[in-house]
């Protein structure tokens, strides 16, 4: 006899949950199949896509940051006013008297120093590994979009201080803009509100911080996770030719392999290849590398937030630009180029380079070192791309050490 | 509609012509929707442009011209210009650099600017730096109370003095 009452817990739990911890196969599947945060994974994975030195985790790092991100920035808004008389008030207040105010600020900091990284590691992954090939292309170019927001994400909450360094790698940084062909000066003033760093700018920059871009890189971000499945998951070597190709020479017996509803969906959506023996289940195997990978991001931000305070320095003094006045490390490269030429460090270099990353995967089509760490075929793609890469952590490098007053160059020994 | 799509013999001509009816129409709808998404656009534009700034206006005044002796060289930090007497004669430099928006300062030889070390002259002509032009000359006039106003609306040729 059934007894609602005495059935109601057991009940709601089976209402939410539908299945049991799962401890065979079937309902493995099924976990992954009818959770809703869990149905972002396939039911099985490749095996390569496991392996820690393959992916690094390094895009999943960068959303774990982002989560991160999103939590400590929602609990800062709680005590931040976007105006140029009390937003570094509400600095000092948070350091000193909000009840882990300054801890929340660091998270929030070092996290957003992080994302930048390891979008950019992230990115240097997918190319060295041939991942952006067919039929990943257009993931490949969201991912691009997906760092220029997370750099202009960084770049807007770099204003909210309203501090010294705020103030002036806005200024230097919006003036880059303004050298941008025939739109440049109108974008800088739309981006502004005026012709000079002030209030309308702070509160611009706000909404954008907060609001707008965060929605549009949470919408990418689900784009591009869903492109993953569709394009037929993680990019994998070729499966290796057989081995035993002249060994069997009785006959050829086809695997056993059993085609549900997906196997009719043409395209890459069909994981060829994917035979039972190279693929695990997602649940536990996936589920926990992305715990593992989850509790290290999570803790390593922690300890640096506990040993290291966010920069603060002088409330803004609109006269005096300290002496270097100098952009967020991640664009003292850029910075670096700009004390050439302001053009061409500032626009036109940059720009080429972006139309280049947007530009690889429809240029180079070769089909051969997918799926490998700097693979033999790849030797020429590889090349140009790390010498850019190195290109622009150098300038970085000369940028944050070797720059003083003046910008003239200096030994940081 | 059922009906004239059905029959074979004069409600053929009736479908042809609807057939064309309908192409129109769907043309017609594309045309309105893609001219509204053009509008949305275009407005958003003109609404993210101010039309105010909150800004300290652009022209005001400096004071009497007595108050700037011959040989004055003057930085007014808070208007981002540098007032200039030789003789009789005033000009008005303007001090935020040419090249990122840094304010430059007075140094001996002319204008330095801290953030990526470009130099002008006492002119404001670049003497080294990044700097990719002069230091704009502001409008100098004088206003009927006497007092001397800048006008940092209007850029003049870099050496035209306003006689006092």
């Amino acid at each position: 006899m059934s007894n609602p009452i005495r059935d109601l817990p057991t009940n709601v739990w089976n209402s939410i949950f539908r299945h049991p911890l799962p401890s065979n196969d079937l309902e493995r599947a099924q976990t992954s199949f009818s959770n809703f945060f869990l149905h972002l994974h396939p039911v099985k994975v490749n095996r390569n896509t496991l392996r820690p030195m393959y992916t690094m985790g390094l895009g999943l790092i960068s959303l774990f940051l982002f989560l991160i991100l999103v939590v400590t920035g929602v609990l800062l808004m709680f005590y931040y006013v976007p105006s140029t008389t009390q937003a570094y008030d509400r600095m000092l207040d948070l350091q000193g008297t909000v009840a882990f105010g300054i801890f929340l600020r660091n998270m929030h900091r070092w996290s957003a120093h992080g994302m930048v990284a390891m979008v950019f590691l992230h990115m240097c992954r997918v190319f060295f590994t041939g991942a952006y090939k067919k039929p990943r292309e257009f993931n490949w170019v969201l991912g691009v979009v997906l760092l220029l927001v997370t750099l202009f994400l960084s770049f807007t909450g770099y204003l909210l201080p309203w501090d010294q360094l705020a103030f002036w790698a806005i200024t230097v940084g919006t003036s880059i803009a303004g050298y941008a062909p025939l739109v440049g000066s109108q974008m800088r003033f739309l981006l502004l509100g005026d012709t000079t760093v002030g209030q309308e700018a702070l509160l611009r920059f706000y909404v954008l911080h907060v609001a707008v871009l965060p929605a549009v890189l949470t919408l990418l971000i689900a784009i591009h996770f869903w492109r993953i499945r569709k394009d037929g998951g993680l990019s994998r070597p070729e499966p290796a030719p057989a081995r035993d190709v002249g060994v069997v020479t009785m006959r050829i017996e086809p695997g056993k392999r059993v085609f549900g509803l997906q196997g009719f969906v043409r395209g890459p959506f069909t994981k060829i290849g994917n035979t039972p023996e190279d693929s695990v289940y997602s649940w536990p195997n996936l589920l926990m590398a992305e715990l593992f990978v989850f509790a290290l991001t999570v803790s390593i931000i922690l300890v640096v937030s506990l040993a290291f305070n966010a920069p603060l320095e002088q409330p803004v003094n609109v006269m005096h630009p300290p002496n270097p006045a100098k952009a967020p490390w991640y664009f003292l490269g850029l910075q670096e180029m700009v004390s050439y030429s302001a053009f061409w460090g500032g626009i036109g270099v940059p720009g080429l380079m972006v139309l280049m990353l947007f530009l690889v995967p429809y240029i180079d089509r070769g089909t051969k070192g997918v799926g490998l760490w700097f693979s033999r075929e790849r030797l020429l793609a590889n090349t140009i791309f790390l010498s850019l890469a190195i290109l622009n952590v150098i300038f970085i490098i000369i940028g944050t050490f070797f720059r003083g007053p003046n910008w003239t160059f200096v030994s940081p020994f | 509609m059922s009906v004239a799509t059905k029959s074979h013999e004069p409600g053929a001509a009736v479908a042809e012509g609807q057939m064309q009816r309908r192409r129109v129409l769907a043309w017609l709808s594309s045309m309105g929707l893609f001219g509204s998404t053009v509008l949305a656009v275009i407005s958003d534009l003109v609404f993210f442009k101010p039309r105010v700034t909150y800004s300290p206006s652009a022209r005001f005044s400096i004071g009497k011209p007595e108050d700037f002796p011959p040989g004055t060289r003057i930085a007014r930090e808070n208007d981002r210009v540098c007032i200039v007497r030789d003789g009789n004669r005033l000009a008005a430099i303007s001090t935020t650099c040419t090249h990122l928006g840094c304010i430059v300062s007075i140094a001996d030889t002319g204008f330095a600017c801290p953030c990526h070390g470009s130099r002008y002259d006492q002119d404001g002509n670049v003497t080294g730096g990044p700097a990719p032009k002069p230091l704009p000359w502001y409008k100098v006039s004088l206003a009927p109370n006497g007092e001397i106003e800048v006008d940092k609306n209007t850029e003049i040729e870099p050496g035209s003095y306003f006689n006092v």
